[in-house]
């Protein structure tokens, strides 16, 4: 909200420097956002007497003027016409700058000019403002302006104009008001609150219009009142200034009344032009689905039936707290208006206006939440102004359809308590003096603190957030930092970390450790992606949550796996050669379940490795580490039909028959999709099922006592079996030694082996708990193994 | 035969002191004591003398023996250390050239590791930690949260909703991405209930949470907000890290950077907790990991945040 300085300095004295203000009023809830100038585009600007003229002598337009800035002289060209010696002009001389313009010393066709003359539209005046301003050329200023000083002086456009937040529970700041009433507590001062006398009239409004409110829920008050014999003109010229400052722009006195009204209480209200009501008839209703009606802004607006429209008997002539209609607006030649002032309900409101995408300035403040004492202040005000305008005759009685009471409202508040959530030791009487400088009256009696909210303090409850309501505002005004730094005390609590926290930490620090960075990517992908990925039918990861609202297509589901979000980021890091390829994300995908049930979130830990190091067995050694260093023992690796993957080079990981992952290179068509060249490696884990398998404390194992002998073969085998078969028929062969850790160190391909095979060379380890290997058990045992891996297809390699 | 010994001695002295190479040293030996060395030889001529000047030449050749074996283990001694100098010469290293790099180890994410700074921080002042969905009913997040049903935070403009009674919540909010918007964040929640909590134990909390956070020297200030979940509601400013509280560019010249929002609980929750709100108390803050993140690095767009570029992740 803008409170220009002058507009305060009517209601207060300013004893303060703006810092000093700006400090107390942030620490009374109302941040700055910022601080303006009046002239806010100009500055630099001087005032300048034209010494003497002469023609440019290569271009017959210009002029070239000797000007007295007071402490110097300047050569300036202009074109204009209206000036002359002895003009005292505004100079926009060298160094002074109007918007996005600086202005420098330039030279025109041989001639030097040191900057140049200003017209009264440069600085936003009207002819009423100041005499001349709209004139076509040069603001000649006033004969007795003196020279050399900045134009905003000369012109008295000085004024500094704060502009503070407004928290959404203080509506009645969003008006000068209202803002001048904190900002007086903040000085230390009593606001000098203006009265609004009631202008009797003459006649009665009755008698002109009729106002029947059908929907009483959705508008709680209606008040109206009207001005006859108008004399529509530009309004005077500190009215229009004042709206200047607040960001509008003057029209003409009845339309500026109801735009000052509502910058002045808050309020907005409406002018109608009182014949083009029919039948002096007003009728607030809901629309009817489809209703039209033309706006102000000359637009057709299509209403509902959950809309407010304001209308006569024919139809409507404005959207309730939104527009006024065309068909009824104040132009040139209105001689009566009608003055609206209501109360509408700001839930009904903020749907309309955001159904018909257009939230005016009144909308936004019905939205915000106005009240019906202040609709019939605002109202009296607008009659005032007219009076005070000479903009018209008043026509006497109002008329006040209201179902709403109006009575302030009386709490009694516990005194004990409002200290307790402060942690003060304030009297009833203390908090009583306290409130009555934002003018909330209160009445301490011992223990209780009477307090009668005022009708513009929306805000303060009645029920049981009264204590808290009212400690807010003591402690508000009392200072929060006025209010000590204190520990908390009491039984005290083990802070603590719970398993899947520590559980998460783990896995992500195998992984970094493992060269893994971390990506965190949206929770968002759109149908294209996921279709992309080619699941099964009955792959569960087709189920995503779906958006009502979603930015775009492309962000419209909540993933069902991590692997777009990670192929985004892949993508991104391939095309901006960062030269890094290897990634890990953990984080929550969600599946639909369907009907009203809430989606199922499932944590999951992704890889994406990519670039020449890498390999599918890159990321499969990976994921054995992380499994590895979680105790997770005993996965097998079997190959599956996940269809993003390159049949072939994909495996699901199993644990006790369980599925906790898969892994794979990605399938050239996914590539394709994502417009990257491969290859490019993928795993995802259930985070779930390593929470599960993962031990935290594990056992401790004896060391071997004995030595292990470790021994070397290669068998040939069929091109199309696995190394691990193998490996379990070498570990399982029944011999009476311990066979372990038999790992494949080798392939060979090629004619020594023949086609269709391969030459897998493995070690293993041999030991016995109890002794020392003799070499004819190790002999024994080796020969065993061989006759088993030779019963097995597995020749020893020759 | 005093003489012969003397002139071994000297001749000895004399080779050890001209020598030039370890393998000298056992030439050396060889004449003096080896099978045909002329101490043996020496030796060897004491069958001719007397049991007194037996004892005289034996007690003579072995003093010499053990004087020369001194020497040349001395003299070996010396070889040694000179071999080892000229090797540790040979072997100097550039000690200016880069070093070789370990196995690459990874990153985490800089909102990770604030997440745990602020995580751990909390746990030491006895917070314990939970997870709440991502996708929450609406009846959890806004209306026991004292949000009726058309406050704006409600309306679709703020919220993603997934059908009339659903809605992703925790960490989403409709906001187009910029420098400083993102439509998900991580956020971190603190909740206390007990009996006689006040606005000063808040204070007390977030002022030593704030300072395990950002260090020490940092200070805090506490002014008045508004939030529907909260009475009174506030807003927990700290001195600007970066200027330390002179003002700059980043907390716009005030010297505070507001961090986050806080409160004592509703007491329309407590009631909707069961809880008489004459009786309990709570107090309730959230701090935003993504704006903690960039504050804490001086990260200047938060879309870096989200957009995974090694080049990024790499700097943390």
């Amino acid at each position: 909200m803008r409170l220009p300085k002058s507009w305060l300095q009517d209601y207060v004295d300013f004893n303060v420097t703006d810092e000093e203000f700006i400090e107390r009023m942030m620490w009374r809830g109302f941040e700055l956002e910022g601080v303006e100038k009046e002239l806010k585009d100009v500055s630099g600007v001087i005032t300048g007497k034209i010494l003497s003229m002469e023609k440019h002598p290569n271009a017959d337009k210009l002029s070239v003027c000797q000007v007295d800035l007071g402490d110097k002289q300047a050569q300036i060209l202009t074109n204009a016409k209206n000036v002359f010696v002895g003009a005292i002009v505004p100079v926009a001389y060298a160094g002074a700058r109007i918007g996005n313009h600086d202005f420098t010393v330039a030279n025109i066709r041989g001639v030097e000019s040191q900057g140049m003359f200003c017209s009264g539209e440069e600085f936003n005046l009207s002819d009423v403002e100041y005499p001349g301003a709209e004139v076509d050329g040069i603001l000649i200023l006033r004969e007795d302006t003196p020279l050399g000083i900045p134009i905003e002086e000369a012109i008295d456009r000085n004024d500094v104009i704060f502009d503070f937040s407004v928290l959404p529970n203080r509506p009645d700041c969003n008006s000068i008001i209202g803002l001048v009433r904190e900002a007086a507590a903040a000085l230390g001062q009593k606001m000098k609150t203006p009265i609004i006398p009631h202008i009797e009239g003459e006649g009665d409004v009755n008698d002109l219009v009729k106002v029947t409110v059908e929907n009483g829920d959705l508008c709680p008050r209606y008040t109206g009142r009207a001005a006859v014999d108008l004399k529509i003109g530009p309004s005077p010229a500190w009215m229009q200034r004042r709206l200047k400052e607040m960001g509008m722009r003057p029209i003409s006195n009845i339309v500026d009344i109801t735009n000052y009204v509502l910058v002045e209480y808050g309020h907005p209200t409406h002018a109608f032009d009182l014949a083009c009501i029919r039948d002096g008839h007003i009728i607030v209703r809901n629309a009817q689905e489809g209703e039209k009606v033309v706006t102000l802004d000359k637009k057709e607006r299509v209403m509902d039936k959950d809309m407010l429209l304001i209308s006569d008997p024919q139809g409507g002539v404005g959207v309730a707290g939104v527009m006024g209609g065309l068909n009824s607006e104040i132009t040139e030649e209105t001689k009566a208006v009608f003055f609206e002032s209501a109360a509408f309900k700001a839930s009904n409101i903020r749907r309309t206006a955001r159904k018909l995408r257009h939230v005016t300035d009144a909308a936004a403040r019905f939205i915000k939440g106005v009240e019906p004492v202040n609709a019939y202040l605002a109202l009296e005000r607008c009659i005032e102004l007219v009076s005070e305008l000479h903009a018209g005759r008043i026509v006497g009685g109002t008329v006040d359809v209201c179902a709403a009471d109006l009575a302030d409202r009386e709490i009694h508040v516990d005194v004990d308590h409002v200290n307790r959530i402060l942690n003060t030791n304030l009297s009833g009487e203390k908090m009583a003096e306290l409130l009555a400088t934002i003018e909330v009256p209160a009445k301490a009696d011992g223990n209780d603190l009477h307090v009668s909210i005022p009708h513009f303090r929306t805000d303060i409850e009645s029920g049981i957030e009264a204590d808290a309501d009212i400690a807010e505002e003591v402690g508000r005004i009392y200072g929060f930092d006025n209010i000590p730094a204190v520990l908390m005390n009491g039984d005290t609590f083990q802070g603590c970390l719970a398993r899947e926290f520590q559980a998460e930490d783990k896995v992500k620090d195998v992984l970094v450790a493992c060269g893994c960075l971390e990506m965190y990517n949206y929770n968002f992908t759109g149908p294209s992606a996921l279709k992309a990925l080619a699941f099964a039918a009955d792959d569960e990861r087709n189920h995503a949550v779906k958006l009502l609202n979603p930015f775009g297509e492309d962000q419209s589901l909540m993933r069902t796996t991590l692997y777009m979000g990670m192929l985004d980021s892949a993508a991104r890091n391939i095309r901006r050669k960062t030269g890094y390829g290897r990634f890990m994300e953990v984080g929550n995908v969600h599946f639909d379940l369907g009907g009203d049930r809430l989606p199922r979130e499932e944590k999951k830990v992704g890889l994406i490795f990519f670039g020449e190091q890498e390999s599918f067995y890159t990321l499969k050694g990976v994921v054995e580490t992380l499994l590895n260093r979680l105790g997770i023992q005993g996965a097998r690796y079997v190959k599956n039909d996940v269809a993003c993957f390159q049949p072939g080079r994909r495996a699901d990981v199993l644990v006790d028959g369980r599925k906790l992952g898969e892994l794979g290179q990605v399938h050239p068509d996914v590539l394709g999709a994502w417009d990257v060249p491969g290859p490019l490696y993928m795993a995802e884990l259930s985070f779930a099922d390593i929470l599960a398998l993962a031990v935290d404390t594990p056992a401790f194992q004896p060391l071997p006592r004995f030595p292990v002998v470790s021994r070397d073969l290669a068998i040939v085998v069929p091109e199309g079996s696995e190394s691990a078969h193998w490996i379990e028929l070498i570990e399982t062969a029944p011999v009476d030694v311990i066979v372990e850790k038999g790992r494949l160190f080798d392939v060979y391909r090629g004619p020594a082996v023949g086609l269709g095979k391969k030459s897998l060379a493995i070690t293993f380890n041999l030991r016995a708990e109890d002794h020392t290997l003799t070499d004819e058990e190790i002999k024994k045992a080796f020969e065993t193994i061989i006759r088993v891996l030779g019963e097995n297809g597995a020749p020893l390699r020759q | 035969m005093e003489n012969d010994l003397q002139r071994i001695r000297e001749e000895a002295q004399k080779r050890l002191a001209a020598m030039q190479e370890e393998c000298d040293l056992v030439a050396l030996q060889q004449q003096l004591f080896g099978k045909a060395g002329e101490l043996t030889a020496i030796l060897r001529t004491m069958g001719k003398l007397s049991k007194e000047e037996r004892a005289q030449l034996g007690a003579n050749v072995n003093k010499l023996k053990q004087e020369l074996e001194a020497a040349m283990e001395a003299r070996r001694a010396e070889f040694k250390k000179k071999a080892q100098e000229l090797r540790f010469e040979r072997e100097a290293l550039d000690v200016t050239e880069a070093g070789v790099s370990p196995i690459p180890m990874g990153h985490l994410h800089p909102m990770t590791q604030t997440y745990r700074t602020i995580r751990d921080a909390l746990v030491g002042m006895g917070f314990q930690v939970f997870d709440g969905p991502e996708i929450e009913l609406d009846d959890n997040n806004f209306t026991l949260l004292n949000l009726p049903l058309d406050h704006p935070a409600r309306d679709m403009q703020d919220t993603f909703y997934i059908n009339d009674k659903l809605m992703p919540g925790r960490v989403f909010r409709v906001d187009e991405v910029d420098a400083s918007h993102s439509p998900v964040f991580m956020q971190i929640e603190g909740f206390v209930v007990d009996k006689n909590l006040n606005l000063a134990n808040l204070k007390g909390t977030l002022d030593t949470f704030i300072r395990a956070v950002f260090g020490e020297n940092v200070k805090t200030r506490l002014r008045p907000s508004y939030f529907p979940f909260t009475e009174p509601s506030a807003e927990l400013d700290m001195s600007c890290t970066i200027c330390g509280g002179k003002g700059c560019r980043v907390c716009k010249g005030t010297g505070w950077i507001e961090i986050l929002g806080c409160g004592m609980t509703n007491p329309h929750e407590l009631e909707n907790c069961g809880l008489d709100p004459k009786e309990w108390s709570a107090f309730a803050f959230g701090v935003g990991v993504d704006r903690v993140t960039s504050l804490k690095y001086g990260i200047s767009d938060i879309r870096y945040e989200y957009e995974n570029d090694a080049r990024f992740l790499t700097q943390f």
